[in-house]
């Protein structure tokens, strides 16, 4: 496609014809009259039977191909390029922050020609989007990867995790890593294993709203992520995003216990069955739980992950082949979402004794959400325990399955394995439930 | 030799169709706002890194926005919580029907544009728009008028003023789906430009798409004079505004180009403006302003600007100065105003301050002064683009955005926002417009206003002038169902529904006691034998008063007409008791007497009744007492 991106079929040959590129200023002739504007790519799904031009008024227009008559290039384009002001010198003895960058929403940019989303994390592109920055942390930037969330895996929870030790190691004050939302909570409970006792803040932050828009969440969450990371009197791994829907709290949630209840709001994430860690508002830290581990002290990393656990949602009518077909594709851990207090049908019950009995380790947790598993108040339940599943107390099911891929990482199997799931390591399970 | 002035309207038409643009919610008013929250809106980059002047200006004045929203008329969506729902198909084939009356070449594809907006209007900080048509035409005022493009758009949240240090809005109107049509310049006077207005607003009405109500229409005007620099000046709502507004920016532009004759006369070829800080100089000062805001912790900021003694203060047209420019853009900025010294007596500077002060300026008296005084934050942001403003004196009128005054004045409102503030909404899909849609507008095109204005006169017998009176008010279709429901002389109909509300209000009734429904169950009583023609006004107002509906009002005071009995009754009443009067004036006690009657029977019976028979009761006692007139 050459210089012509996102123009396919008839559209590209016209464009072709008239030896068009993008960013040229063109004059179409089409059956009413002539329209002048720069020609701007096409999207990867539109059809190839308009050209798109933005006009000088700003304004994009398709122009459909039965209606044009030719085309004619005025002026080649310019390609514009970034440039955006040096970042201020931030003074000496504000804390080191490492900020490093996976992708997703916050830490993009759009390319206004295109509209596509690219990302910005170089430190001039951040300081020039959150001025802020300077003032609260001497930020050293760094671009790890840039995916969107969904596709994070395993391997890269592992690179993450290393990457924050050897952080940890050179003597930063805090880490932030910046990530998509979607699989968020997961990577906030993934390195809360991997880096259980890590002895500075590990923040996860995310933007919904992307930093093209005025309205974008992303700088204050990242305002709140790195001064907290830099200044804050506890350690530990916490996601960072807004409280509410205004532009003035950020609240800060365990690692282990967080999860994204909304598909779009700023707000989308909440602590369950916990307090919130902390709320920062614009003077600073608002309010500190009590119970967080202080900053300093040991650490024993174990940063390696492994895949080889799934997660299998129960539903009515789920067939038990459903169990067998994890297995096959390798899942030596499986996490159960059972309904209730963590129940399955008679079949699927029976399916995973079979499952346990090979030798693989079965979890269960609710799909409730809020409350804990007990596998003792009705007969399914106990069913399941003599089957050998193994109730996983209150922890939440996504924070299980990452744990499961932390414990196959450690190498650990069989009992061992299934002692560690149970085994809290940090905070993925709690002892008292609380009104409210 | 006048200089031609050049205005181009664009008029923002709010469509009457059931949901807003891009969600489901009803277009509808809210009294009540349950929620609120609050945002801080930043601007965003180009994609060469840079700011757009005027988001940078509305940023740079540090304020939050509240936001109060009611579930009745917004959801996530307005909140900027949710993406935006498709655009609604009944919005897209509105502004598509008004782009085909308005003889526009409909867009094949039509592309969603952000167009960035950080006043705190638009919750996402950038407004949804989109091109649906380019060209077109209508005859106006005996010319054609040229179209330039016919976006379809969404409309604001509504202001509801300032609270502090934070802009409040209410999310109602927000995505509210609006038209806008951009005119060609017309050359003209202010009445040519104002006639142009009032005649798109009947092609909009023509099409039956346009919204009714204060509000649902608003005109933005881009003036400009002998070829200068534009001006955009937003928000005018009333039609009647039109004229006074580009009369006001003639008189204002001719000024700014008279001052930059002057310094070129002068041989000011730049400007060059200097500022420090003069708190301490002003400390002791007898300006009573200063005084009061340095005694406020305020601070004092003095810039000089070459050449412009003098003419800071000089008003070469009526009502329009330098100074009163810079004063504007200080309240922009949240200030209280500027004193400059061509008024530094009148404002109790005195001549040994203005000495110290161009002593400390180290300037001659040939250059003005200007000092801002105010909260050092507020000072600190404003001087920059008080300087700007003075640089640009050589220069006439800088291009920028203002807002009418009530009075038909404008005033600053922020720089005019670069091109650079356009990029499409990567939520939306690109729409391409399909055959068979283009055919059904095609075919929904209206017949042209005037024809419609025609039928009204021939088949109600309305005069020319009543009928296009109905027209213009709107309520045609209102008029033509209360025609045919109700036996009523059509044109007492088109008199209640268009100049009595008219008349009211000019006598000072509130323009809400004289609603729709009002009228039209005002004539639905006379209809229905319970109310005479001439009471009314009288019900409006009766109703208004008491705070009732015109039914409940009719009902709880027995409104109902007295029958010819009854009033003979009433007027043998009043005429017995008053048989003094008529034995001293005989016949010429009719007008007082008819007076006395009408009170008693008001809004009860008709007044021909009541002067016929008072006419012969009086004509008989007259005779009865031995004198007639």
């Amino acid at each position: 496609m050459g210089d012509l991106p996102g123009y396919k079929g008839r559209a590209l040959r016209f464009l072709q014809a008239a030896k068009a590129s993008i960013g040229d200023m063109l004059e179409v002739r089409t059956k009413w009259g002539v329209v002048t504007g720069t020609l701007v790519p096409r999207y990867l799904y539109g059809d190839g039977d308009h050209v798109v031009l933005k006009l000088k008024s700003g304004y994009n227009v398709g122009l459909g191909l039965d209606g044009l008559d030719g085309a004619a290039v005025k002026a080649k384009g310019e390609k514009p390029s970034f440039s955006p002001p040096p970042p201020p010198k931030s003074p000496e003895r504000l804390p080191r922050v490492a900020l490093l960058g996976t992708g997703g929403t916050i830490a993009s940019r759009i390319d206004y020609r295109t509209g596509a989303v690219k990302p910005a994390m170089s430190e001039s592109e951040l300081h020039s989007l959150v001025p802020e920055l300077s003032g609260a942390a001497k930020v050293e930037a760094e671009v790890m990867f840039d995916i969107l969330s969904e596709n994070v895996a395993p391997r890269h929870w592992g690179k993450m995790a290393k990457r924050v030790v050897r952080a940890v190691d050179e003597g930063v004050d805090g880490v932030v890593i910046t990530h998509g939302t979607d699989t968020l909570g997961y990577t906030a409970a993934a390195l809360s294993f991997a880096l259980a006792g890590v002895p500075v803040p590990v923040v996860l932050v995310g933007a919904q709203r992307s930093p093209d828009r005025p309205s974008s969440d992303a700088p204050l969450n990242l305002v709140a992520a790195v001064s907290v990371a830099g200044t804050a009197k506890f350690s530990g791994v916490y996601v960072a995003m807004h409280l509410g829907e205004s532009d003035d709290k950020i609240a800060f949630h365990r690692g282990t216990r967080v999860r994204k209840n909304h598909t779009s709001r700023r707000d989308a994430f909440v602590s369950v069955g916990v307090p919130l860690a902390a709320v920062w508002g614009r003077g600073g830290l608002e309010y500190v739980s009590e119970g967080l581990p202080p900053r300093g002290g040991s650490f024993s990393p174990r940063p390696a992950f492994a895949p080889g656990a799934a997660l299998l949602k129960f539903y009515p009518s789920m067939p038990p082949g459903a169990v067998r077909s994890a297995r096959r594709l390798g899942a030596r851990i499986i996490v159960v979402e059972g309904t209730g207090l963590g129940h399955v049908s008679g079949d699927v019950a029976k399916e995973l004794g079979l499952f346990v009995k090979s030798g693989g380790v079965a979890c269960m947790t609710s799909q409730c959400i809020g409350g804990r598993v007990d596998l003792n108040v009705y007969e399914t339940g106990r069913d399941l325990l003599q089957a050998g599943v193994v109730p996983l107390d209150d922890m939440l099911a996504e924070t299980a399955l990452a744990k499961a891929m932390w414990v196959l990482g450690t190498g650990a199997k069989g009992d061992r394995a299934r002692e560690m799931m149970v085994h809290d390591v940090a905070g993925e399970t709690t002892a008292r439930t609380f009104p409210g | 030799m006048a200089e031609e002035l050049l205005v181009g309207l664009e008029i923002h038409q709010q469509l009457a169709i059931p949901t807003k643009l891009f969600c489901a919610c009803p277009p509808v008013k809210s009294e009540e706002f349950p929620g609120k929250f609050e945002r801080r809106l930043r601007p965003a980059q180009s994609e060469t890194g840079h700011l757009d002047p005027a988001a940078l200006f509305e940023y740079s004045k540090g304020k939050s926005d509240l936001y109060l929203w009611n579930p009745e008329s917004s959801c996530l969506v307005e909140a900027d919580e949710e993406p935006p729902h498709p655009l609604s198909a009944e919005g897209l084939e509105a502004a598509l029907l008004v782009a085909a009356t308005l003889k526009s070449n409909c867009i094949d594809e039509v592309h969603v544009m952000r167009k960035i907006v950080i006043d705190g209007s638009n919750t996402g900080g950038f407004q949804r728009t989109a091109v649906v048509g380019l060209g077109g035409s209508f005859d106006a005022d005996g010319e054609r008028v040229g179209v330039q493009s016919i976006t379809l758009e969404e409309d604001a949240a509504r202001n509801l003023g300032e609270d502090g240090g934070s802009r409040r809005f209410a999310l109602d109107r927000l995505g509210v789906a609006l038209v806008e049509i951009a005119l060609e310049p017309v050359r003209g006077d202010s009445a040519h430009v104002g006639a142009v207005a009032l005649q798109l607003g009947r092609v909009l009405r023509s099409t039956g798409k346009a919204a009714r109500g204060l509000g649902t229409i608003r005109q933005d005007m881009n003036v400009s004079l002998g070829g200068g620099r534009v001006v955009e000046v937003k928000g005018v709502q009333k039609l009647n505004l039109i004229p006074k507004v580009v009369e006001y920016e003639r008189r204002r532009q001719s000024m700014l180009r008279a001052v930059a004759a002057k310094l070129r006369a002068k041989g000011v070829r730049k400007v060059a403006c200097r500022s420090m800080d003069v708190t301490a100089t002003m400390a002791r000062t007898a300006s009573p302003v200063i005084k009061g805001l340095v005694a406020q912790g305020g601070a004092v900021r003095c810039i000089s600007a070459r050449g412009l003694a003098g003419l800071l203060g000089w008003e070469p047209e009526p009502g329009v100065r330098l100074g009163k420019e810079l004063a504007e853009v200080a309240r922009a900025g949240s200030l209280g105003g500027v004193i400059h010294s061509d008024e530094f007596e009148k404002q109790g500077v005195t001549g040994p301050e203005a000495d110290a002060l161009r002593n400390a300026m180290g300037c001659s008296v040939e250059d003005g002064l200007v000092l801002v005084a105010g909260r050092p934050d507020s000072v600190e942001r404003v001087i920059p683009v008080l300087v700007s403003r003075l640089e640009a004196a050589t220069e006439g009128v800088p291009e920028e955005t203002r807002a009418p005054t009530d009075a038909g004045e404008t005033r600053y409102m922020r720089p005019r926002p670069g091109s650079q503030r356009m990029y499409p909404e990567t939520d939306i899909p690109d729409i391409p417009v399909p055959g068979p849609l283009r055919a059904r507008v095609a075919k929904a095109v209206p017949e042209d206003w005037e024809s419609t204005v025609r039928t009204l006169e021939s088949r109600y017998s309305l005069s020319s002038d009543m009928a296009l009176k109905v027209y213009d008010s709107d309520l045609a279709a209102e008029f033509v169902r209360a025609c045919g429901k109700l036996r009523l002389e059509p044109s007492f109909v088109a008199s209640t529904l268009v100049d009595l509300p008219a008349r009211l209000t000019r006598e000072g009734v509130p323009e809400a006691w004289c609603s729709l429904p009002a009228l039209m169950a005002a004539l639905e009583a006379v209809d229905g034998g319970k109310a005479a023609k001439e009471a009314v006004p009288e019900i409006l107002r009766s109703a208004g008063e008491m705070g009732v509906s015109v039914g409940e009002l009719l009902a709880s005071t027995g409104r109902e007409v007295l029958d010819e009995a009854h009033v003979a009754a009433v007027v043998e009443a009043v005429v017995s008791r008053e048989s003094a009067l008529i034995a001293e004036r005989g016949d010429a006690a009719f007008s007082p007497l008819m007076g006395e009657v009408m009170k008693e029977l008001r809004g009860k019976a008709d007044g021909s009744l009541v002067a016929r028979m008072l006419h012969q009761k009086v004509s008989e006692a007259a005779k009865n007492a031995g004198r007639s007139g």
